[in-house]
């Protein structure tokens, strides 16, 4: 189905006809009032900033009377959400934006997406939530499907407490963004660096290689490409070293590389920051045209899944993007 | 088993933040009272390193200790701001002394008792015990974990008694030491996590401790000094406080790699990512770029504090202007490329960028402020790499450096050298 920019008629409609508060997930409505609420009027950006609805019914006057282009929510709870005073706790997140992957083997271009980018961005998801709970014990995790990619909402108690720097450092684990001290360990975080740095060795092509090694080296690691990717997976280290024109040096340097490129799977100035403000679920992405929405099987989840009636009936099936 | 008797208080040794220690300090007599003896512990203390660190296990002792050492903290409070080298040193000290005393007691055969002590600050589970309630720990692991400690330690060898502390044999919830992340003091990603647990030996959890205690005794310190701040500083504690402070050797922290000399700015010096930011950014990233890593860099750049981080600005200029037309005219120009202009939409970042330099929130900075907040150290290149990768374009200096202030003072260094040749 197409992606396509909204027309101001249309988002009207959205708001006038499809959007239910019922949509709202209970994380948003059980905090209502906590939040501080942001709107792009006019597609300009989200310049009309700290509202607070004490009601449902209230942010359905303002969605259904004013139509915005977006709509957000602050992913913390205020005591006073219109001065932003008063910090209470935040909704841990990670963005996984499918038009900013680093690595993207559909070919399309940085700042694009297609239907393949998002399925990226859906496996990225997953693979992010299984760290979550496998290693770093989280329970209450929600997927939302934002328009161009997915959030990962957190809302354990404890999560929710945690500031500034224990976000960073959950990014870093997460996404795989620092070369372990040892690669060996059956589990914990030697194996989520080897598993992602794997998958991302496999997706990357010569141009990207190059990137993280120097022309030499290059050659051999392109050669043996498949192999080193095994052998990491395994943290068969010494193996991998043992694979023609592969020294410590050349290891290192791609090592370090993948970890770099790791942390880009993620935004992570979204995951550290307490106070911002983030697409509301149920809303409209006027950019694409799809439905903000929380997803109850991120497995089987496609983006035609939040596809408006307006676009429906607009015909728009055969268009793909 | 143990050859000492330990009352239940000598926990309060170990945590002087537990129930008994603060039932202990609520106890404390007022100033005028307090005994010669627990002042001299209380000035004196922060310089042990050994033996002297160790108490008797009598009420008395446990008294003398806690008392101590509330009135050090109190008293730094009321001479140091909460980020100062002072108070970093207090905290190095605290956990100095707290883990000789757990290595101490363990030594003594009390190891049961730094455990049930150690077992109320956080969740502590017997690594059998966690395997049975939650997941099983593949064999090669236990070993890797054993092996990885001893080489941490550089121990190549270790006869059986002392084996035990470096085999893991306990699992702690990492959200229970939050502080020490939160505080940056270790890496989530150097700790083997299950299902939330950290699985740790016996020198892992001393240290884990110690960190705890010592991150706390930091936050204490904090919230006095804002208590004081509200209310006033009793001048007996300014006293003690400045005894205090006259030990403590004036460089405690270097910044790695990082030895730079103060002058004029120079923008030739200047690494890829801050290049960048002076061209402006985007609305996404103008906060990061402009207040958390324009306004650090350029003034640590500035002003080299000899690598020391977390003290005064003032403490290294005599005149304002520094700061007001040397650094803050650069960050204005940045801030009116962002796209949109970042204090246009956003006035209040113009007092955020003082507050990130130690002023406060301020849009008037005088010297006199200084100290008021922390003054903010230039972020880490793998920090920005995963917060605002955009800005990130590393040239070949940026793979040997991990700071982008060093990068500037390794170019300028170098520049000063070719220019002597």
């Amino acid at each position: 189905m197409i992606m396509r920019p909204a027309t101001p008629e249309e988002i009207k409609r959205f708001y006038r006809e499809e959007w239910n508060k019922k949509d709202l997930p209970d994380f948003i409505t059980h905090t209502l009032s906590l939040r501080e609420f942001g709107f792009d009027l006019d597609g300009s950006g989200p310049s009309h900033r700290y509202n607070q609805f004490l009601t449902l019914e209230q942010l359905e006057e303002f969605l259904r009377v004013r139509a915005p282009y977006s709509a957000y929510a602050s992913v913390a709870l205020y005591e006073n959400p219109r001065k932003r005073e008063g910090w209470l706790k935040a909704d841990l997140v990670f963005d996984i934006d499918a038009k900013d992957l680093p690595v993207k083997p559909c070919g399309c271009p940085k700042g694009q997406v297609c239907y393949k980018c998002i399925e990226q961005a859906k496996q990225v998801a997953l693979e992010f939530a299984d760290v979550l709970r496998r290693d770093l014990g989280f329970r209450q995790i929600v997927f939302v499907y934002s328009g161009r990619g997915f959030h990962i909402r957190v809302l354990d108690e404890f999560a929710m407490r945690l500031e500034h720097n224990e976000r960073q450092q959950l990014v870093s684990y997460v996404t795989g963004a620092v070369v372990p001290t040892d690669l060996s360990l059956a589990l914990g975080y030697s194996k989520v660096f080897r598993e992602r740095a794997a998958k991302l060795l496999r997706l990357m092509n010569e141009e990207k290689l190059r990137e993280v090694v120097k022309r030499r080296a290059f050659k051999n690691l392109l050669r043996f490409k498949d192999q080193i990717v095994q052998y990491l997976l395994e943290g068969r280290v010494d193996d991998i070293l043992s694979l023609e024109g592969i020294g410590a040096g050349t290891l290192e340097a791609l090592l370090t590389g993948l970890a770099r490129i790791n942390s880009e799977f993620t935004d992570g100035k979204v995951t550290v920051d307490t106070k911002r403000i983030l697409r509301l679920p149920s809303s409209l992405h006027s950019g694409v045209s799809r439905k903000c929405m929380v997803i109850k099987n991120l497995d089987s989840f496609t983006p035609d899944d939040a596809v408006p009636r307006f676009l429906l009936e607009a015909g728009g099936k055969d268009a793909q993007h | 088993m143990g050859g000492l008797v330990l009352l239940p208080e000598y926990a309060a040794v170990l945590n002087p933040f537990s129930e008994e220690g603060r039932k202990i300090a609520s106890n404390a007599p007022p100033f005028e009272q307090m005994p010669e003896e627990t002042i001299k512990t209380a000035i004196e203390r922060i310089k042990w390193s050994g033996r002297e660190a160790i108490v008797e296990p009598t009420a008395q002792s446990i008294e003398r200790e806690i008392h101590s050492f509330y009135l050090m903290c109190q008293s730094l409070a009321a001479v140091c701001h909460p980020y100062s080298a002072e108070t970093q040193y207090a905290r190095e000290s605290v956990k100095k002394v707290l883990k000789y005393r757990l290595y101490d007691l363990f030594r003594k055969g009390e190891g049961e008792f730094c455990l049930k002590t150690i077992g109320r600050a956080l969740n502590l589970l017997p690594l059998e015990e966690f395997i049975k309630q939650r997941k099983e720990l593949p064999e090669s692991d236990y070993y890797r974990l054993r092996d990885l400690r001893m080489k941490k330690d550089g121990v190549e060898e270790v006869d059986p008694h002392l084996l035990q502390q470096f085999l893991p044999k306990w699992a702690v919830k990492w959200t229970d030491v939050g502080i020490v992340f939160k505080h940056n003091r270790a890496n989530l990603t150097d700790f083997y996590l299950i299902d939330g647990w950290m699985i740790l030996t016996l020198r892992d959890l001393w240290d884990l401790y110690a960190e705890l205690i010592g991150d706390q005794t930091e936050e204490y310190i904090q919230t006095v000094y804002e208590r004081m701040t509200d209310r006033g500083k009793p001048e007996r504690l300014v006293k003690i406080g400045e005894q205090i402070a006259r030990q403590i050797p004036k460089t405690v922290e270097r910044l790695p790699g990082v030895r730079g000399v103060a002058g004029k700015l120079n923008p030739e010096y200047f690494p890829p990512c801050i290049h960048n930011v002076l061209r402006g950014v985007g609305s996404g990233l103008r906060n990061f770029a402009i207040v958390m890593l324009l306004t650090p860099f350029l003034s640590y750049a500035r002003i080299a504090p000899s690598g020391k981080r977390g003290d005064k600005i003032s403490d290294f200029i005599q005149n304002i202007s520094v700061i007001t037309e040397e650094i803050v005219p650069i960050i204005m120009k940045a801030a009116e490329r962002c796209n949109p202009p970042l204090f246009s939409d956003q006035p209040q970042e113009k007092a955020n960028i003082f507050y990130h330099m130690g002023f406060g929130m301020t849009i008037a900075p005088r010297l006199q402020d200084a100290g008021r907040s922390k003054w903010y150290m230039v972020p880490n290149c793998a920090k920005i790499q995963a917060v605002a990768p955009p800005l990130c374009q590393p040239d070949e200096l940026c793979k040997k450096i991990k700071n982008p202030l060093t990068y500037y003072f390794r170019k300028k260094a170098e520049a000063l050298r070719r220019r002597s040749q």
